[in-house]
Parts: structure tokens; C-alpha cells; sequence
């Protein structure tokens, strides 16, 4: 067979990149790392079964299982496809059980491999042990299409398979940290991305098919899915890979993985009786909670002046009536990040808060929004969510060019057909959800509102007298900000109308972050929303 | 080394062959196409006469999917290689891979290299593969060497304009070349699909592939997991195992069992891939195969995936999937993310929950709904609306989540209540 080269691709070099290769020239290229057939193996300490049981509590059965279809050494098998929740411990288990078997494996996951080319060249590049000294970033084969990554495949694994089958006639691995057995196992993680790829009406087949189009027994193909395997609507027949359940943690297990590695295991075992049940009716995925967890035990450690001690009946009584009133409002932002002011600024402020218990849907005191906005961008916010909206047939009477708005109307008796017809219509506004506007519009509104800022600036710094500068100042960048909006998923852009043939935008925030918006800039908002 | 494999348990020997064997298709589907009229003689008569009687032919296997097709024609191929050594090369193309043209022929060319230890380029174009391929063609005719082209998913080539298949069948149709174009597929109207051109060239033999009859079943069962007495297993292992086979296989749960099993899943493919797992639940310490092996690869293979998916669940989505059930039965159809929050609130004002959370907590656990797909978007077009205002429809009937809301642990008992209404 004629030798394949991959073709020398020409770079343009920019002044900059020459400029820093003569200096490397000088020197000796480092040596690129060049990988051996013992990576394909987990190279830590090999695991003992005893440990990997106790470091996944709950999910005993289900590494009996896996150990069990992947079989003693050297024995060919179906694939596997391992689905579950998310956070369920799918990869880890996956991964840490390869590690006690000691067998050599590729892993790749569909997150980062984001498209069909991707993710075939980073399988072979892990296969090839080789890489271009080069370009240590570029694939070594250039593969796109499933025709060539099969052919390229058959020929890696065929090589690797030819290494490991010399290996293993030589001394007992373990001494030298070589994986053991003939077999490479290929596992494929995140596999519930491929369904929104584009191409993914042949690549998910051409997975599940892998086996049968590879057809060499000392493959063995492991998948990994978020979602049950129901949602791979196929309309080929294709050999569907033996499953295997991760389900669910139940609270037991949920208490096991918490207590492990906590240094005062008493106080976290009392704090996680008083907490673990109203959480879990919430979410039982172990990322959130954990998250939620963490700042929710320095509120309740906070009273014990001594973190070792380990509580008695009186001391857990009244850590519980401490925490009490955090757990509900806690409940209400079980996923939220917060930002590092916000966090100084609470603490500041624990004295202060006053709540009772059971109120749902407290407003916390984050009246400010946690991230920086230049002035012009939240102007720009409050128009975008004005325009969405009102409707357009509004704008003359609210943004009277006197500046005053006035939007009293003569109140009528209502009458139960038009609260019927109002209900209607507000069900038909959830329903429809905001609208679309025009650019001509939203910079309409812009210009309105914010010359109503800079006369309410006049009254109050009259004195001053630089004043027509600010104006122009606001106005300058604001398409440049408009278009940093829309990337910020704040505002939307929409496909342009085909009747106009100009782009349609959508405001994307919610009321709640206008009206902190708003409130930042001292903007009477309410005043200029319709309500019917 | 040879002392390791002393140390190694017969059970686990056993466990090796038996798996090895389970996955090796050649040794299931051989003792399956022993008798005359099996698919076996009639595909290995055809194609030996066209070897033999320089002429040019087609066929089509049809089958489902697993019911041995690849594998009977990979026996009748090894064993004609075996044969007739210089008169025939296999080219191998498969539909998932060389749908399209230009790459099916650039495989067919670089197969035909690979054959003939010729150099092959990587940047041929299409018009040079294909007159390499007309070329070839009319070189093995004149050498009396037929060229078996054997089309794997033989319905994804006969999508689009079909390029492909009219200029192999027209190649064949000249005197001087000696070709056989079997196509694969499990689609039995396969040949439906065909234009007309292509089919007017195309022979109308087909082979079907059907599952085989109870008995044979049966009888392939036994022989598939009976451990061979001359191996290198100790002998009275062997007979034991052999021993307790027969009995689970005489049994009557047994046949239930598998009654049940082939109901759904009826091809040999599919057999196979249950007897597999059931070999590897199989306890090493124990060394024999038992019924409850077969009973926990049936049940793993019988899940109820949406129950599964409910029980899950955290309380909170239940409540949500609880309101869509409620907007569908007022003749909502449609109904979105705020919709589904204004019902949620209603049901906290009338009956005073305990569960009542912010909104932005009620959406996180609407997606996760989205993530397990027990809802889904009505349209896909809708990019350019939050999340929050799409429309969504519930993929699961209110029986299912009325079951599945009676076993989950402590389901709040209003939720029963209100699926009851």
C-alpha cells in the first residue's frame, strides 16, 4: 500500500510568530513528548476493589455490574451503553473501574469533541503515539468523513493491539506499569450531544454500528449518556448495546457522600439532618446541593465558637432554631453563583436581617445586580425591555417629547366580559412572551429616555455647566453596545422580517432584572410599562 | 505465564469460552446453515456458479437486523476463497460510510489496490476511480477473476440519484466482465427504492433471512452453551456444567422465560446478545450457569425507561409535570414555562403546600424535565425565545405518570389527589 503523508500545510507567518521562531531556532527544539503505548492505561496506582467500592457509597451493584460485561481479561463483549441522571457518578465510576483493571482504554467525551472531525481526530491521535514535533496542536491525519476514520482506525487499533500482544508475552505488567490484556476499549462520554449536531442522523448510527462495521472482537465500545436510551430515535436497525442504569442517589447515599472527608463528622452529620430532606424535595443531583451545602454550614457553624466540638442535644437544638430561618430563603436560591462583593457584603449585613420563617419568595436584599454595566448599556437594557413590552401604537402618548408622562386613563366600572377579556389577554401575553422591534424603534426609545435623564441631571446639578457633552457621550457607542447586549443573551436578535428586510430584535430579561436595572439608575420603570 | 493459567479457575475458562464464542458470529451462524435449503447452500450455489460459469450476477439478502446475514456471507465467502483461491476478490462497502459517490468509488479503487499491491493515490478524482474501476473490471474479466462486490446497508445507496449502483450494474452488463453485486440490507422493499434503470439491470433474487422455527431454537441454544468435553477444561467440570444446562433448559420457567424474551426480540442477533449477558452475571465461585442469571439479563433488559426516569425525579418537578397534566385536561394545549408557574401558584393559593419555591428555582427544575426528555419543545425553530416562553408538550401519558407518581417514596399525597380529579 502507497505511504500516506499528511500534506505540509504552508502557514502565513505573521511578524510576530517569525520574530519569536529565529530566537527558538537558536536553541534546541525541546523535545516534543511523545506518547507510548502506556498511556493508553490509567497511569496512577492501580486501585483495589475494597476502595473503589468505598469511594462511590450506593453504587456497589452497578460496578459489579460493569466489571461483570467487561469480563475477565482478554474477553471480547457487546457494547455497553451506562445511562443515568446527571452528576450520578457515570464517567468516574467508568473511568476509576478501568483503572483497577489496569486495561488500556480511550476516552473521549462529546462535549469537547463538538463535531464529527474533532471528535475522530482526537481518537486517533490518541491511538498514533505519535505527533508532529511541529505543530504539537494539530492532528496527526486530517480525518472528516466516517469512511476515512474507520480505515484509519482499523489500521491504529490494529497497531496498538500488535504492541499490547508482544507486551504481554514479557514480564507481569504491574511491574512496569503497562496496561495489561490484548483488549482496547474505546469509551465515548456525553453521547446525548451528538443528537444536536447537524450531521447527527448518520453519526449516531455509524456509532452504534462501530462494532459491526469494525468488526475486530478485541474492541470493546463503551457508552455514556445523560439520557435514557429511548431518546435515540432511530429509524435503521442497529444491535442496541446492553444497558446499564445509574439511577438516582436515594438520601441514604446522598448522607454517605457528604460525611465523607469532613473533619467534625458529628457537627456535619447533625447539620445534614436538619437540612438533607427540604433540599432533596428539591433537586437530589449531588453538584447542586453541594453547592448549596457548603455556605449553608459556615451559617450554621457560625454560633460555636469552637468547630471541633462535637454537639450535644441543647448545643444541636439551638444551632437548628439558628439556621432555621436561612433554610427557607436558602431553599429560593439553590442555584445561584454569587459574586464576591455580594458575599463581603452579606456577612456585613447578617445582624440586620430579620425574617420569619416560613415566608416563600422572601426578596432578598440583592436590590443591586451583581455585575457591572456601563450606564449607556443599562439604558440601552431598559429601552430593549420597554420595547419589548409595550406596544408600538404606545410609544407617542408615553414618551411625550415634554418628557411627561401620563398614563391616567378613566377608570370604568369593570364589566365581567372585559375581565374575561383581560384575562384572556394576559394569558395570551404569558403565552406569547415579548415582543419583536425594530432597531429605528429601540434607538427611538433610547434617545427619549435618555434625554429625560439628562434633564432630570440639569435640575439637580443646574450649576454645573458642561452638561451637552454627556449626550453625545451616551450616544456615541451605542450600537457597539447593543451588539455586546445581544452576545450577553440579553437581548435577542431574531431573523429579519421578510416583508421590512430589517432585523428584529427581543428583549431576553426577566422583569425582575429590569427593575434592578432600572432602580440602579433611579428610573421610574413602572411608571412606563403597560398594563392592561 | 503458564503458571498463571493453571491457577485459573475452570469456571473462568469457561466464562472466556463462552463469551468468546458468544461474539464470534462465525461459530453461531455455522451449525444454523448446516441443512440444504438453508440460505447457507442457496447463497454458496449462486455465487460458485457465477465463479465457475464466468457470468455476471446479482442478489439481495433481506432480513432484519441480527438475523445473520453478514455472517452467512461472510461463511460462503471464506469457504469459496478456500475453493477457488485465485478467481475472486471481495470488495466490501457498507451504506452508513459510502453513500456518497465520490467516496464510495474512492474506496472501491482503493480496495482494488489494496488487492492488487498497486500504488494508490489519495487525490484521484471521480472520473479517474471510476474509469480505474471499468478498467479493473474488464482486466479480471479477461483473467477470469470475478469480483464480488458485497453492498452492506444496501438502502442508504439507493437514496439520492443511485450513481453508484447504475454504473456497477452497467459495468457488468459488458461481455467482458465477471462480477456478483450482493446487496445487504433490512429493508424487505428494498428493491422498491431502486429507479428504474437500476432495477430493469438488476437481477430480482432475493434471499430472505426469517428467524428460525422454535425447535431449532432451542436445539441452538444447547449447543451454543455447552462446554466441549475434549477442551482443555477438566472433564468432569464440563460434564457437570453440560448436566446442569440440560436441566434449566428442559425447565418450564425456562421456557417462559424465553418465550417472553423472543416475543419482542426475535432474531438470533438479539438471542445472542441476552445469552451473553446472562453468561456474565454467571457466579465464578459457584462455576454453573443458573436460571437466575437468565432472569436478571431478562429484567435488565425489560426496563421501563420513563418510570425510571419519574422515580428520579425531586418533588419539585413532580408538581410541574403534575400542573402540565392539569393545563391538558382544561384544553390548554399549548402551554409554556409561566403558564405552567401561574397553575403552580394556584395550587399553592387552594391547598397551602409546603412546596413553594421562586421562580428561578421552578426553572432550573424545568430543565432538568428537558434534559431527561419528559417534556420537549413543540417546534425547533423557536431559537430566538428564552427558554422560559417556548412552548412545551409532556412526553409521557397521564397512566405513566399516575404509576409512576403511586411508586415513588414519599409522593406528597396531594399530587395523587390532584392526577385523580
Amino acid at each position: 500500500m502507497a505511504t500516506e503523508e499528511s500534506p505540509q500545510v504552508t502557514r502565513r507567518a505573521t511578524r510576530s510568530y517569525s520574530a519569536s521562531n529565529t530566537a527558538i531556532e537558536s536553541t534546541n527544539p525541546p523535545e516534543s513528548y511523545k506518547p507510548t503505548i502506556n498511556d493508553l492505561g490509567f497511569r496512577q496506582q492501580p486501585l483495589r476493589l475494597e476502595d473503589l467500592f468505598s469511594s462511590f457509597p450506593g453504587r456497589r451493584s452497578q460496578i459489579l455490574e460493569l466489571l461483570r460485561l467487561l469480563g475477565p481479561l482478554n474477553s471480547p463483549m457487546f457494547p455497553i451503553l451506562v445511562y443515568g441522571g446527571p452528576s450520578t457518578g457515570k464517567t468516574s465510576v467508568t473511568l476509576q473501574v478501568f483503572r483497577h483493571l489496569n486495561r488500556p482504554f480511550i476516552y473521549s467525551s462529546c462535549i469537547t469533541c463538538y463535531s464529527p472531525r474533532i471528535l475522530f481526530e482526537s481518537i486517533l491521535n490518541q491511538l498514533f503515539h505519535r505527533k508532529d514535533s511541529g505543530h504539537s496542536y494539530s492532528s496527526l491525519k486530517r480525518c472528516e468523513r466516517p469512511s476515512d476514520f474507520v480505515n484509519y482506525l482499523r489500521e491504529a487499533l490494529e497497531n496498538v493491539i500488535t504492541n499490547l500482544k508482544g507486551n504481554s508475552g514479557k514480564v507481569s505488567s504491574k511491574m512496569s506499569g503497562r496496561p495489561d490484556g490484548t483488549m482496547v476499549y474505546l469509551v465515548f462520554d456525553n453521547l446525548e450531544c451528538v443528537r444536536d449536531w447537524d450531521k447527527s442522523s448518520t453519526i449516531l448510527p455509524f456509532l452504534f454500528n462501530l462494532n459491526d462495521i469494525l468488526k475486530m472482537p478485541e474492541v470493546g465500545l463503551i457508552f455514556i449518556s445523560n439520557t435514557s436510551p429511548d431518546t435515540y430515535y432511530l429509524n435503521i436497525g442497529y444491535a442496541e448495546p446492553i444497558p446499564l442504569y445509574f439511577p438516582d442517589y436515594t438520601e441514604d447515599d446522598l448522607r454517605h457522600i457528604f460525611m465523607a472527608n469532613q473533619t467534625n463528622s458529628r457537627l456535619y452529620a447533625s447539620f445534614l439532618d436538619v437540612v438533607l430532606r427540604p433540599f432533596c424535595r428539591v433537586t437530589r443531583q449531588v453538584d447542586e446541593l453541594a453547592a448549596a451545602f457548603s455556605s449553608l454550614f459556615k451559617k450554621y457553624s457560625e454560633p460555636l465558637s469552637d468547630k471541633e466540638v462535637a454537639p450535644n442535644e441543647e448545643m444541636k437544638r439551638r444551632l437548628f432554631s439558628h439556621i432555621r430561618p436561612h433554610i427557607a430563603s436558602a431553599l429560593n436560591e439553590t442555584f445561584q453563583v454569587r459574586s464576591q462583593p455580594l458575599l463581603k457584603a452579606e456577612t456585613n449585613q447578617e445582624t440586620k436581617k430579620t425574617n420569619s420563617s416560613r415566608m416563600p419568595g422572601v426578596r432578598e436584599d440583592f436590590d443591586k445586580i451583581d455585575f457591572h454595566m456601563s450606564t449607556s448599556a443599562k439604558y440601552l437594557l431598559i429601552s430593549a425591555f420597554l420595547a419589548s413590552r409595550n406596544p408600538a401604537t404606545l410609544d407617542a402618548s408615553l414618551f411625550d417629547s415634554t418628557g411627561v408622562s401620563d398614563s391616567h386613563k378613566r377608570k370604568r366600572k369593570a364589566s365581567e366580559k372585559s375581565m374575561d377579556q383581560k384575562e384572556m389577554a394576559e394569558q395570551e401575553l404569558l403565552m406569547k412572551g415579548p415582543g419583536t422591534f425594530p432597531l429605528e424603534r429601540l434607538l427611538a426609545i433610547f434617545q427619549c429616555i435618555t434625554s429625560l435623564a439628562e434633564d432630570s441631571l440639569d435640575e439637580e446639578e443646574s450649576h454645573e455647566l458642561t452638561v451637552e457633552g454627556g449626550s453625545r457621550g451616551l450616544m456615541s457607542d451605542v450600537l457597539l453596545q447593543l451588539s455586546s447586549l445581544c452576545n450577553a443573551n440579553f437581548i435577542i436578535k431574531g431573523g429579519s422580517c421578510p416583508l421590512e428586510g430589517s432585523t428584529r430584535y427581543r428583549t431576553a430579561v426577566s422583569e425582575d432584572l429590569a427593575l434592578k436595572v432600572a432602580r440602579s439608575l433611579k428610573f421610574p420603570l413602572s411608571k412606563y410599562l403597560y398594563r392592561r | 505465564m503458564g503458571r498463571e493459567k493453571e491457577k485459573e479457575k475452570p469456571s473462568e475458562k469457561a466464562l472466556n469460552l463462552l463469551r468468546s464464542r458468544l461474539s464470534d458470529p462465525n461459530f453461531i451462524f455455522r451449525p444454523l446453515s448446516d441443512s440444504p435449503d438453508s440460505n447457507y447452500s442457496k447463497l454458496k450455489f449462486i455465487i460458485s456458479t457465477s465463479v465457475t460459469e464466468a457470468c455476471n450476477n446479482s442478489i439481495l439478502l433481506l432480513g432484519p437486523h441480527g438475523s445473520g446475514k453478514v455472517a452467512v456471507l461472510e461463511l460462503v465467502l471464506s469457504d469459496l476463497l478456500q475453493q477457488y483461491p485465485e478467481a475472486i476478490s471481495v470488495i466490501r462497502l457498507n451504506g452508513l460510510l459510502h453513500s456518497d459517490d465520490n467516496c464510495a468509488l474512492k474506496e472501491i479503487a482503493r480496495q482494488l489496490c489494496m488487492e492488487h499491491q498497486l500504488l494508490f493515490s489519495k487525490v484521484a478524482s471521480f472520473d479517474d476511480n471510476s474509469q480505474f474501476m471499468i478498467a479493473m473490471l474488464r482486466e479480471c474479466g479477461l483473467a477470469h477473476k470475478t469480483i464480488i462486490f458485497v453492498l452492506d446497508e444496501f438502502d442508504f445507496f439507493a437514496q439520492g440519484k443511485q450513481r453508484l449502483l447504475y454504473s456497477l450494474l452497467d459495468a457488468m452488463q459488458s461481455v467482458n466482465s465477471q462480477a456478483v453485486v450482493i446487496g445487504v440490507s433490512c429493508r424487505l422493499d428494498v428493491d422498491q427504492l431502486l429507479e428504474k434503470r437500476v432495477r430493469s439491470r438488476f437481477s430480482h433474487r432475493k434471499l430472505l433471512f426469517l428467524s428460525p422455527s422454535k425447535e431449532d431454537t432451542e436445539r441452538f441454544m444447547e449447543h451454543i452453551l455447552s462446554l466441549p468435553m475434549d477442551s482443555s477444561l477438566p472433564h468432569n467440570y464440563a460434564a457437570e456444567f453440560n448436566g446442569r444446562l440440560k436441566k434449566i433448559l428442559s425447565d418450564e420457567r425456562f421456557k417462559e422465560l424465553i418465550d417472553t424474551y423472543l416475543s419482542f426480540n426475535f432474531t438470533i442477533g438479539h438471542l445472542v446478545r441476552f445469552l451473553f449477558q446472562a453468561v456474565s452475571y454467571m457466579d465464578l465461585n459457584a462455576g454453573f450457569l443458573s436460571l437466575g442469571n437468565l432472569k436478571t439479563a431478562l429484567s435488565s433488559n425489560q426496563r421501563q425507561l420513563k418510570l425510571e426516569s419519574i422515580r428520579d425525579c425531586s418533588v419539585l418537578e413532580l408538581y410541574m409535570m403534575v400542573c402540565m397534566k392539569r393545563l391538558e385536561v382544561k384544553e390548554q394545549t399549548s402551554y409554556n414555562f409561566y403558564s405552567v408557574m401561574t397553575e403552580y401558584k394556584s395550587i399553592h393559593d387552594s391547598f397551602q403546600t409546603s412546596d413553594y419555591y421562586a421562580a428561578n428555582v421552578c426553572l432550573r427544575a424545568f430543565e432538568h424535565l428537558l434534559q431527561c426528555q419528559l417534556i420537549s419543545f413543540i417546534d425547533n425553530k423557536g431559537h430566538n425565545q428564552s427558554v422560559e416562553f417556548r412552548p412545551v408538550k409532556l412526553l409521557i401519558s397521564s397512566a405513566e405518570l399516575h404509576q409512576g407518581l403511586k411508586s415513588y417514596q414519599q409522593c406528597p399525597a396531594i399530587l395523587l389527589k390532584l392526577m385523580d380529579r
